[in-house]
């Protein structure tokens, strides 16, 4: 999966050129009465899926909470409450371990995807390159409860590998420990994606300038981190912020292997939902998780494509 | 010197690249081992037998095999469904230029990046205010809203690629827009229409974050009731489960490569022969 934000780059990348040259090849059309009608079945779907209950939880999370009901009474005061609760440090710690884990799972994630995309995008079209590539997209769409399942069976209690919380000097049921699973798991999701991104990225660097850089005298790992990283430092980004949305806004993965001592943002929103029903507090969550989230993908797809970013050596 | 730090760079690329590729498919086999463990009880690796007692039990248990009954029920559904609406929305912002067709296309992929526990818990508000109770329609709609996205995005790029002159033509030769769109464009775009819906189906196989705020007792998915499982009891019919959804899988990706073809997904790049 792609970044919207890089699709909408490309995208945008296509069409103002069409609009611009003189002869206007592909202007496309006006609109008639049945496009329009179209677009407006599309956007009302939107409107009324998306739009307006996003709207709902922004009212919500002003309103005062009045147990045993699902959102709040219609009358309900306006409050502050449920925004000024979550400054309380217990509500800072789950967001703090959300964006902490998520980070590390993001950056090991890249850091492991890169030379295994390096090694199949550099691969001829043969049995290899296929077998990899198919591996990694089933990967890709693979169930996340399988993924969480087999590292529980594998790295939990009765796991093959349940000796490795020793190799740390810990115990299997410590938070560090458990904090490792739950990378574990967001690794298992992020690699795959990361490598995918890279693949794409690393493809279309020119193999002739890791060649040029060697001919010159340059070891092959300064040819790299002076030829290679440069120029695929935008597809680096691009893969760090699709592996950092989906890690922060991950929620089977930390509920599950997270055994209840660490859980992410999105835990508490569910939990707010099913063991206190405080519906109020739960929108004020996830208005504060939505602004930030939001923030950070405007922030970094900002910065991917930024002129600084565009790997021409200089 | 040179040549040895080039040779030791190289070798532990490849220790990484293989200790990657074993850490993401090690875990999938002992899940897939597991699932024909011999044993009443969840022990520790190897089983000392094999058998397929937890897919009898699996297939036995009336829970697990209404959840499997509504999720692909649920997934067709709402697969049909967000194919229409997608390819309506692409076909449109494809050949249509208006005021504001930028905003209105990013607009139409953000569900993509809206965490889609959020999706979910604004969903279950809305539809308990307007009093929305049963369980099916509100998973056809939360999935169709996750799912149209993809869609979308597939359509839109297969789209790029046709040139609008084949459509101008059909037209000043006398075919109406809409005859023109079911002979020229639909056929042309058939390969991201059939990718977009493959994703789709996809996704809402595997979708638990939003399911889990829109089930109720008797409408609930496959992976609402594995999730439910996992913290209840973990016992090996979620082994056996795992390795039905893994076929699942396998066989969508040997769909997607059949209609689309594994590299155009990824593209094969410039400098590739």
């Amino acid at each position: 999966m792609q970044t919207s934000a890089t699709t909408l780059a490309s995208d945008a990348n296509v069409r103002p050129a069409d609009a611009q040259s003189v002869r206007a090849p592909e202007p496309g059309a006006a609109l008639t009465r049945t496009a329009v009608l179209l677009i407006g079945i599309v956007v009302a779907i939107y409107a009324v899926l998306m739009l307006y209950p996003l709207i709902r939880v922004f009212e919500d999370s002003f309103r005062e909470f009045v147990p045993g009901r699902i959102g709040s009474q219609a009358d309900a005061p306006f409050t502050l409450a449920n925004y000024t609760d979550l400054l309380h440090p217990a509500y800072a710690s789950y967001f703090w371990d959300t964006f902490r884990i998520g980070a590390i799972a993001s950056c090991l994630g890249v850091a492991l995807a890169f030379p295994l995309a390096y090694f199949v995008a550099r691969r001829r079209s043969d049995w290899i390159r296929s077998v990899t590539l198919g591996f990694l997209i089933t990967l890709m769409f693979l169930s996340v409860l399988i993924r969480v399942y087999a590292i529980e069976l594998s790295f939990g209690p009765v796991g093959f590998a349940r000796d490795i919380a020793a190799l740390f000097g810990e115990r299997a049921g410590s938070r560090f420990y458990i904090q490792f699973m739950v990378v574990l798991g967001l690794l298992h999701y992020v690699v795959p994606m990361s490598a995918l991104v890279l693949i794409g990225t690393i493809q279309n660097i020119n193999p002739r300038l890791i060649e040029a850089a060697q001919a010159l005298g340059a070891a092959v790992w300064k040819a790299h981190v002076k030829v290679t990283l440069p120029l695929a430092a935008r597809g680096l980004l691009s893969a760090f912020l699709v592996s950092f949305t989906l890690s922060i806004s991950a929620f089977v993965i930390p509920m599950v292997l997270g055994r209840g001592k660490i859980a992410f943002v999105s835990n508490l929103i569910y939990n707010r939902f099913s063991e206190l029903a405080n519906f109020p507090s739960g929108s004020a969550v996830a208005m504060v998780m939505l602004v930030i989230s939001m923030t950070i993908i405007f922030a970094v797809s900002r910065l991917a494509s930024s002129s600084r970013f565009d790997g021409a050596p200089r | 010197m040179k040549r040895f730090t080039d040779s030791l760079l190289g070798l532990v690329v490849l220790g990484v690249s293989i200790i990657t590729v074993l850490f993401l498919v090690i875990p999938l086999l002992m899940a897939a081992v597991m699932s024909f463990d011999s044993r009443e009880y969840l022990g520790q690796f190897p089983p000392p037998g094999l058998s397929t007692r937890w897919y009898t039990s699996f297939f036995s248990d009336a829970y697990y095999l209404k959840g499997l009954k509504v999720s692909l029920l649920l997934a067709l559904t709402s697969t049909c469904l967000s194919t229409m609406v997608g390819v309506a929305a692409a076909f449109t912002l494809d050949r249509y230029r208006f005021p504001g067709r930028e905003v209105l296309s990013a607009f139409f992929l953000s569900p993509l990046i809206v965490p889609h526990v959020i999706i979910g818990f604004s969903l279950l508000l809305f539809f308990s205010s307007i009093g929305l109770l049963d369980g099916f329609v509100r998973l056809v709609l939360g999935h169709l809203i996750i799912t149209v996205p993809y869609v979308i995005r597939t359509t839109l790029a297969s789209l790029v690629g046709i040139r609008k002159s084949f459509m101008e033509a059909a037209l000043i030769l006398g075919a109406t827009e809409s005859r023109a769109m079911w002979k020229i464009t639909v056929p042309l775009a058939k390969t991201g229409i059939a990718a977009g819906a493959v994703f789709a189906l996809a996704y809402s196989l595997d979708d638990v974050s939003v399911s889990l705020f829109l089930t109720d007792p008797n409408f609930y998915t496959l992976p609402v009731a594995m999730t439910n499982m996992m913290r209840s009891q973990f016992d090996l019919r979620i082994a056996s489960a795992s390795v039905l959804l893994m076929i699942m899988t396998i066989v969508l990706i040997w769909l997607l490569d059949r209609i689309a073809g594994l590299d155009n997904v990824v593209g094969q790049g410039v400098y590739h022969k």
